[in-house]
């Protein structure tokens, strides 16, 4: 099963949002194209290393089924390469698709190992001033806001 | 005047105003139930302690134990994972224990991998690392899991000497900054001869798991613990959904016993029977009713139960064999409502039936329910019955725990029946498969015997503690009342103990149930 279900979705996109400041160009360089996962890079590595951060987010890259998101690799650091050629090539609505895929499926991987609770904290961690409160993980229903 | 040799000048003044205070060593809870007592009081303060084992055994849980039960904000603790359990399902699965509170994530706990520092660099990188995270943090406690692959790494790449050195700086660096320190890790027993970290260490935390035959058990033992007196000996440990429990190899031996009035007797529900003890049960005896299959033993023990509860007696009753619905529906035949009490927490039934317990967990269980429920009564049906339950690793000492159960059990002011099943032969009266006479004060037995072309039952009191008993074989039947001794004995037999008496009396008797026609 995806982990990457609505509810991460909806999550991954304030995220982003709060990154981006609602502009979906903003944020395209790298590596601030993936800012949200850079934000987390370094928490993520104190915990499980960098080569855990590793492992999870190439598996989160496998998952992503973006097809313009093969041709990225993550680097030994667990940094992203490979956007410099991309971003130029793709779509802004394209692109920012990708880039909240690829996080939704980072937090979903997360959600599924080490739960709901202990996944927000570490989002609370990295963004105390993004509202997660009213999130719901816990019936099943989508909450997936509309643009 | 005598001149003072030089030997007694140096000798101390006898009277000495005030000693200096020797220096208090503080005791760290570890969170672990029954570890505590094992220990001594707990773990002392900046100490430099070894949690070693195979795998599986419950080390990383205990480690996470200890740091829950002492981390604080103000003194958090640093849980360092190196090339162990990946810290991400170390996470996934510790949170499956009810100690783990993930809120006290990244405040009061910091969890730091250290995988990626050995990998690349060195133990002296390693241990950079960690001199760096512990003078930023100043934590209370600190956790190296696994250790061993830090020395690993140490011994390959630097030799012997500069392991012992790089233990050597860690230990002194951490005690320098009053962390109390546990290092995890999977050694084999061979090594505590020769491996230097267990010559600098202050405890030694040993966990086992062992098989037998199909079951498994775990174990603890202190091997080493400066500073303060550990029980010694292997001790059983248990995991459930709260964490490592441990159970003292002495638990029940060294609580305060509870005073009770020495002549205070207590009704068995049977008013006959009674007479026949010599007025009831003594207050806080262990009576054994011992008989074959169909006697009327837990039958007995209900009715034993039930005269508590009707004097104001909480009870509890361990069961091995028979299902709880089980005693309940009998008691019920019996006239004896057993579900009133238990629902108003005055009845409690253990129901403990699986093939790996230990003594020491089944005595922790009833101990605990004693203080729930105020139990002042306690049947254990059957003996047979939790020698089964037992792992076959606990069964050879099966004896020794039981002596000391019963004595922690009527310690703490119960008054126990246990009943113990025992085939009739028809040469001999065995009161028991054990050597009982130390197990208990009372004994009762039950038996078949072969009268008239029915097999009827007799019971005779062998035992009584501090009084005399009637020597009585008597007759008795179970009935809707339960167990009812026939009255008056008005039959007189000899030989009744062989199961084939032989009728010595005159008088024509009445078969107490009728024959069929």
């Amino acid at each position: 099963m995806s982990p990457a279900t609505p509810q991460m979705r909806n999550l991954a996109k304030r995220l982003m949002a709060y990154e981006t400041g609602g502009n979906k160009s903003s944020g395209t360089k790298t590596p601030v194209a993936f800012h949200c996962c850079e934000k987390l890079r370094p928490h993520l590595a104190t915990l499980m290393g960098d080569g855990g951060f590793r492992a999870l987010l190439s598996r989160a890259l496998a998952d992503a089924e973006v097809p313009w998101l093969r041709a990225v690799h993550v680097k030994a650091d667990g940094s992203l390469e490979g956007l410099e050629e991309l971003h130029v090539q793709l779509d802004l609505d394209e692109f920012f698709e990708g880039r909240i895929v690829l996080l939704t499926q980072l937090l979903g991987l997360l959600v599924a190992f080490i739960g709901e609770n202990l996944t927000l904290r570490l989002v609370r961690e990295v963004w105390p001033n993004v509202p997660l409160d009213n999130l719901d993980f816990g019936n099943g229903g989508t909450n997936e806001e509309t643009n | 005047m005598k001149k003072q040799t030089k030997a007694a000048k140096l000798t101390l003044p006898k009277k000495v105003a005030s000693k200096p205070a020797k220096v208090m060593i503080h005791k760290l809870p570890t969170g672990v139930r029954g570890l505590d007592d094992i220990l001594g009081g707990g773990i002392p303060e900046f100490s430099f302690n070894i949690i070693a084992g195979t795998p599986g055994c419950g080390k990383t849980t205990l480690a996470h134990q200890i740091v829950f039960a002492n981390a604080t904000a103000q003194k958090p603790a640093i849980y360092f994972t190196v090339l162990g359990e990946p810290a991400i399902k170390m996470l996934r699965y510790q949170q499956q224990f009810s100690f783990f509170d993930e809120s006290r994530l990244g405040k009061d706990i910091r969890l730091i991998n250290l995988a990626d520092v050995l990998l690349e660099q060195d133990s002296n990188a390693v241990l950079d690392e960690i001199i760096k995270q512990v003078t930023a943090i100043d934590p209370s406690v600190v956790v190296v899991d696994s250790f061993r692959t830090v020395v690993r790494k140490a011994v390959a790449t630097s030799g012997e000497m500069e392991t012992q050195s790089f233990i050597h700086r860690l230990a002194q660096f951490l005690t320098s900054w009053q962390a109390t320190t546990f290092l995890v890790g999977e050694y084999a027993e061979a090594e505590i001869r020769d491996n230097p970290l267990f010559t600098i260490a202050d405890g030694i935390l040993w966990l086992w798991q062992v098989t037998e035959r199909n079951s498994v058990v775990r174990k603890m033992q202190i091997m080493k613990l400066r500073g303060q007196a550990s029980v010694p000996g292997l001790h059983t440990i248990r995991i459930s959904g709260d964490g490592v429990q441990a159970f003292s190899r002495t638990l029940g031996l060294v609580e305060p016993r509870t005073k009770l009035n020495p002549y205070r007797r207590l009704s068995i529900g049977i008013p006959e029977l009674d007479t026949m003890l010599g007025g009831g049960i003594l207050e806080g005896d262990s009576l054994l009713v011992a008989g074959p299959s169909g006697t009327g033993k837990s039958a007995l023990a209900t009715q034993f139960i039930a005269e508590g509860l009707r004097n104001g007696e909480p009870g509890i009753m361990a069961i091995f064999e028979e299902r709880p619905q089980g005693y309940t529906h009998r008691a019920g035949t019996f006239g004896l409502n057993l579900k009133t009490p238990q629902r108003e927490g005055k009845l409690e039934t253990l129901y403990l039936r699986p093939l790996d317990l230990s003594v020491d967990e089944t005595m922790q269980e009833i101990l605990d329910a004693i203080e729930r429920i105020g139990a002042k009564r306690l049947v254990i049906d059957s003996l047979v019955g939790f020698e089964m339950a037992l792992a076959p690793g606990f069964r050879a000492d099966y004896r020794e725990s039981l002596y000391r159960m019963i004595g922690a059990l009527t310690g703490a002011g119960v008054t126990i029946l246990s009943t113990v099943e025992v085939e009739d032969t028809f040469t001999a009266l065995p009161f028991s498969h054990y050597t009982i006479s130390f197990l208990t004060d009372d004994i009762i037995r039950m038996r078949y015997v072969e009268i008239d072309g029915q097999l009827r039952k007799v019971m005779v009191v062998i035992k009584m503690r501090g009084g005399n008993h009637s020597k009585d074989i008597r007759e008795y039947v179970i009935t809707d009342k339960g167990v009812v001794i026939i009255h008056p004995r008005d039959t007189d037999y000899t030989r009744l103990t062989t199961g084939v008496p032989e009728r010595i009396g005159q008088r024509e008797e009445v078969a107490p149930e009728p024959k069929a026609k």
